[in-house]
């Protein structure tokens, strides 16, 4: 795409000094503190992120009733961890879909780039870009298959659009052979692609 | 019509940027987040939402509702070839510096002068003022969020196993419905309880109070037909009321 267009040659220079330039007058302005911005930045290294939603998923890999509680009412299910911030800004209504052998689910925002930041953070950037915006619902097979996962014709798809409140995240099957892992062992393995959708869980290295 | 609304099933537009699992693609993408996130937590609409927030202890000089929706009302104003031309975040700051111009909160002159002065001297520190009070309710805002949860003001007009049809509301400078869904034929597969009010009303869009919100589930083949579609897909959205029809009134 970029091609197509022309850009100044000092974009990002232009661009950090233009953000810079902003917060130094909304602070002398009062709308904004000097620790305001780093306080933001701080919750999604510390409070909200993937870290969370990978230890959701090893939960409910080790735990059937828990996996079938969090797919039953999932603030309820998660609220049981006691992490703190869980039901934050856009996470307020959450929802748990779980890949099976039957199903692949697959997370996406065609208008925006909503995403359920208590238990993945923040979006990755393809997430955020028209490309995958466009593609995801019309060939999210193609989509998955670019990103190095082939689903069979005859597991089903199921995308899910967030239009409305609800923030989605996938719930992926558990790999084959990590019968040997504790908890934290197998909540290391899951990754945010994992919990979109775009991305299995592969099996750990023999123990 | 805006493209912004209609991205969904946009063809022709090459391979996804898969490998760019950053979240910020320049250190200083960071900071455009973080103001915008601190405007929503101090924006004024936020003494009446769910849960209230003690927004009359908070010092600040802001006095605006900013919403996801404000930012979203941006982006879908833009230029189309504008929208796909900047990133994410460049789009952030063109809109997020031009409403504290059109506000007053800052001038155009101001904010190019010190531009200038941070391009000349980038590593020039920021005004030191730390607001404790603020950022508590920053710090309170992300922990508990605004939800638009209401109580229901009518009956829920369909159940789950419906047939429904989407609507084809007059284009407006805001929707929360994906293009591609209008005049689709969808089955309702949840009913969530209570009611759900956006941040704005989109005016002839329809979206405008509390209303019910159904989770709408869609084949592939019918909405982008047999050829376009790939097998064993199915597409799900969460629908506000004002956008479904039932399937008696097509």
């Amino acid at each position: 795409m970029s091609s197509l267009f022309e850009y100044d040659k000092d974009r990002e220079a232009a661009s950090a000094a233009k953000v810079r330039a902003l917060e130094a007058l909304l602070i002398k302005k009062g709308v904004l503190g000097s620790d305001s911005v780093d306080a933001v930045l701080r919750h999604f290294e510390t409070v909200a992120g993937p870290f969370n939603g990978a230890r959701i998923v090893a939960r409910a890999w080790v735990d059937a009733e828990y996996k079938a509680r969090l797919l039953e009412d999932t603030p309820k299910a998660i609220a049981e961890l006691q992490f703190p911030g869980m039901t934050g800004a856009e996470g307020e209504h959450m929802k748990a879909v779980a890949n099976s052998v039957t199903v692949h689910n697959l997370i996406i925002c065609t208008l925006c780039s909503c995403y359920p930041w208590p238990v993945l953070g923040l979006p990755p950037y393809w997430y955020k870009d028209p490309v995958f915006r466009s593609r995801g619902v019309r060939e999210p097979r193609a989509v998955l298959r670019e990103f190095g996962v082939t689903i069979s014709e005859d597991k089903e798809v199921k995308v899910w659009d967030s239009s409305a409140q609800i923030r989605w995240f996938v719930i992926p099957e558990r790999p084959a052979h990590s019968e040997h892992l504790n908890e934290e062992q197998l909540a290391a393995l899951v990754t945010p692609e994992a919990m979109m959708g775009v991305a299995l869980v592969p099996s750990p290295p023999p123990a | 019509m805006r493209l912004q609304h209609y991205l969904g099933g946009l063809e022709n537009l090459g391979p996804v940027n898969f490998f760019e699992k950053k979240v910020f693609m320049a250190e200083w993408e960071k900071r455009i987040f973080g103001i915008h996130t601190v405007m929503m937590a101090e924006s004024v609409h936020l003494d009446k939402s769910l849960p209230k927030y003690p927004l009359s202890e908070v010092p600040t000089a802001f006095k605006d509702t900013w919403t996801w929706a404000s930012l979203r009302i941006g982006a879908e104003n833009m230029q189309p070839f504008e929208y796909f031309k900047y990133r994410y975040y460049e789009k952030w700051l063109m809109g997020i510096s031009q409403f504290f111009i059109d506000r007053g909160y800052v001038t155009a002159q101001e904010l190019a002068t010190l531009t200038e002065h941070y391009r000349a001297h980038p590593d020039s520190p920021l005004p030191e003022q730390p607001n404790p009070a603020l950022k508590e309710q920053v710090v309170r805002y992300l922990h508990h969020g605004d939800s638009g949860l209401r109580a229901p003001v009518d009956q829920v007009r369909f159940a789950v196993g419906d047939t429904v049809y989407v609507a084809d509301p007059e284009a407006a400078d805001h929707t929360r419905l994906p293009g591609f869904l209008r005049n689709k034929k969808g089955t309702v597969t949840e009913v969530y309880p209570g009611a759900f009010e956006y941040f704005v009303s989109t005016g002839p869009d329809g979206l405008d109070g509390p209303q019910h919100v159904y989770g709408v589930s869609f084949l592939a083949s019918d909405i982008w037909g047999p050829d376009k579609s790939e097998p064993n897909t199915v597409i799900y959205a969460d629908l506000f009321e004002a956008y479904l029809k039932p399937v008696h009134s097509m």
